[in-house]
């Protein structure tokens, strides 16, 4: 049997944000941020600190309104009633101490609008999963820290969410719990959710994820698979290991780095590789070479023509701008 | 209510019920009440409230029983007359308690087992004296009725030229309404007040609100927090009830009657004086500062509260008239006005629709600034600036 419909049939777009806007008095938190996250799709969320993530995932579970902008979901306007089953991670974390573990995540699921029984059911087995059932009945102020944040987690996904937007998960996790943080998020995409989280350690989410977004100062600044956007850089890095110490001078490109037997170049994407292999040849033997695209933190950067020094002046700028309105332990905004 | 708010509630509710606190203050409030009552019973001694015996030995004149009986309705105490064939039977009841005084007619002596109470004296010497009177008579030759008009002349009839309103049971009901509502207010208005910040400083907050709305949240904590204090409350009234009969204080019975209006004003004044402390803790984000948010909210109710003595005697004056159709009067003087009958059904509706509407406008107040102040974590915000705020979201 067929359906018939009138749109094209476009799987990518469930959760679709367009072009939002928010000021707080003199400062402005969101200027132009689009984004899309498709089912399936495992999407990082970057920027430095004070960029707008946190206030971009508010805007998208409705907890700030947004003087311009519109937030679709399989597009529609997004209802609140869908609003309530996105799985939400909040940057600051937080938990009712004397509520035992079980009964938090149950409570969350009925607030999520879950029946009783179905909660429960939710709860129970993600206290499975989180390897948490023997602390079900604790109170959370009786759990280890690691296990509160496991609890943290099974209140986020206890609706088993088609979509989690979580803002800085990994913030604060220890190794272990980093590992079974991106095994579940993991499992949860490869059942067909769709995940968008915030970072600011870029090399973090370039290794769980293979879609971005940058944004900077409120506007998104690039966006797509991290791949692409570092060869989208527009230099590329030789790095040239000799047999011996060697003092070689290249015929293109700029020396970036040298030691006695090992020169890394900046170059042009498009240079003539054999030739400078040749050139580098005839000085010594070769004992390694590398011909790579930069590292996504230069691409950032380089999209928001700043230099690393320049990030971290722009963060005081941030933090100074948010001081007399915020806590500096509030992020994005 | 919306389920979002019941769950709230719900969840209030039963974290609280739970804890030891909970239960240690609930006891201590019965303790203390019945404590009360119980101290006060010691305190005045049985004789004062309940009736006088009087052992009589020997014989007194017909009169004389007649003559203790209106001494004693004249002075608030019953007078029970037990006859006692001797000094002696009597000495030993008045030792057992049996009996309170003695009256030895031979010896002209009313006797007292360790001291002398004086109602009891001026009741019974009241009777003797008209017994005395009347025998006098009688021996002078005086007819039974014309001794009856000498010793029991016609009694005096009090009355006004004006009647007046303020019956003293209506006042009464009215200060006790005032009176309970003040202490469960000042009792209670801080658990909402802290209640209220909980969130803020656990820092769930911000998950809640992707989950419900913060008129649900406070709508929530206000129902749940409110329904503790009542079941407090409740133990604490019924703690009093029996420390009054312990006490041996009567209550005028026109107080029952307007006992059923009274708590519907009393859960409508309560409502309202929540929604003000939740609107006062909404500014905050740590419990350190909660105190100091609502002072103006206490210093409002206190306000409130001290007019009601004064106008409690002029419950139709303009003044009362006019304050007791505003909230936060209301529910503090409407009841006494309804009480004494001087309220008229307009004013009561009057009352009612502000009461509920400015309930209704504080707590989307209180929502919409407890929303906002989300952005502002961990410092308090100036009123001034909460209604910027407001006014700059709107």
């Amino acid at each position: 049997m067929w359906e018939i419909r009138d749109e094209p049939v476009r799987l990518e777009a469930m959760l679709q944000v367009q072009s939002l806007a928010k000021r707080y008095g003199e400062v402005t938190a969101l200027q132009e941020v689009s984004l899309t996250v498709a089912r399936g799709q495992l999407v990082g969320f970057l920027g430095p600190n004070g960029a707008g993530k946190t206030t971009t995932m508010r805007a998208i579970l409705g907890v700030t309104d947004l003087d311009s902008g519109r937030i679709l979901w399989d597009g529609a306007p997004i209802t609140e009633a869908v609003r309530h089953r996105i799985g939400y991670m909040p940057a600051e974390r937080g938990m009712y101490a004397r509520m035992k573990a079980r009964e938090h995540i149950v409570y969350i699921g009925r607030l999520s609008g879950m029946d009783g029984r179905e909660a429960a059911r939710a709860a129970d087995r993600w206290l499975e999963r989180l390897g948490l059932t023997a602390r079900a009945e604790a109170q959370v102020q009786e759990l280890s820290s690691g296990n509160q944040q496991r609890v943290q987690l099974a209140l986020a996904l206890v609706t088993d969410p088609e979509l989690l937007v979580l803002d800085e998960p990994f913030a604060g996790l220890d190794p272990v719990a980093t590992d079974v943080l991106k095994e579940v998020l993991l499992e949860r995409v490869e059942a067909g959710a769709a995940l968008l989280f915030s970072s600011h350690q870029l090399d973090l989410v370039e290794e769980v994820s293979r879609d971005v977004v940058i944004i900077d100062q409120g506007c998104v600044v690039l966006a797509g698979e991290v791949a692409a956007l570092r060869r989208s850089g527009t230099r590329r890095y030789v790095d040239l290991q000799f047999e011996q110490d060697v003092a070689w001078t290249p015929p293109v490109g700029t020396v970036v780095l040298k030691e006695p037997s090992h020169v890394r170049l900046a170059v042009d994407p498009h240079i003539d590789l054999s030739a400078l292999l040749a050139d580098a040849q005839a000085v010594a033997p070769i004992a390694g070479f590398s011909f790579e695209p930069p590292e996504l933190s230069e691409v950032f950067l380089e999209a928001v023509g700043r230099s690393t020094v320049e990030t971290e002046e722009a963060d005081d700028v941030g933090d100074a701008k948010r001081g007399d309105e915020m806590d500096p332990l509030e992020h994005g905004a | 209510m919306t389920s979002a708010t019941a769950l709230i509630a719900d969840r209030e509710i039963r974290q609280r019920m739970r804890t030891k606190g909970f239960a240690i203050s609930t006891v201590l409030i019965v303790v203390l009440v019945l404590g009360i009552g119980i101290l006060t019973r010691a305190l005045s001694g049985s004789s004062d409230t309940s009736s006088v015996d009087v052992a009589v030995v020997g014989t007194v004149p017909t009169v004389f029983d007649q003559a203790l009986l209106q001494a004693g309705r004249t002075n608030d105490r019953a007078v029970d007359v037990v006859p006692e064939p001797n000094r002696a039977a009597a000495e030993s009841a008045l030792r057992s308690g049996d009996v309170d005084a003695v009256l030895l007619v031979a010896d002209r002596a009313l006797v007292f087992h360790e001291e002398v109470d004086d109602t009891a004296q001026r009741v019974v010497d009241a009777a003797w004296q008209t017994a005395a009177g009347a025998t006098a008579a009688q021996q002078l030759g005086l007819s039974p009725e014309q001794t009856a008009r000498i010793v029991a002349p016609a009694p005096l009839r009090s009355t006004t030229l004006e009647s007046n309103h303020d019956d003293a049971v209506g006042i009464l009901v009215g200060i006790i309404t005032a009176v309970v509502l003040f202490a469960a207010v000042s009792a209670f208005g801080g658990l909402v007040l802290t209640g209220v910040v909980e969130e803020k400083t656990s820092a769930i907050v911000e998950l809640l609100l992707a989950r419900v709305t913060a008129r649900q949240l406070l709508a929530g904590k206000v129902t749940g927090i409110g329904t503790v204090a009542l079941v407090q409350l409740t133990a604490a009234v019924a703690a009093g009830l029996i420390a009054l009969a312990v006490a041996g204080t009567s209550i005028p019975s026109g107080v029952w009657i307007a006992v059923p209006t009274t708590i519907l004003w009393f859960l409508g004044g309560f409502a309202l004086f929540s929604t003000l402390y939740a609107l006062a803790g909404s500014f905050v984000s740590r419990q350190e500062d909660a105190q100091a948010a609502a002072l103006p909210v206490t210093l409002c109710v206190m306000a409130a509260y001290l007019t009601v003595f004064p106008l409690s005697a002029n419950a139709d004056s303009t003044v009362a008239v006019v304050l007791s159709m505003i909230p936060p009067w209301t529910p503090l003087l409407m009841p006494l006005r309804i009480a004494t009958g001087s309220a008229s059904w307009w004013q009561v509706a009057v009352g009612v629709a502000l009461l509920v509407l400015t309930t209704v406008v504080v707590l989307r107040l209180a929502a919409s600034i407890y929303s906002r102040t989300l952005l502002q974590r961990g410092r308090r915000i100036s009123w001034r600036q909460a209604l910027h705020l407001r006014s700059a979201a709107t």
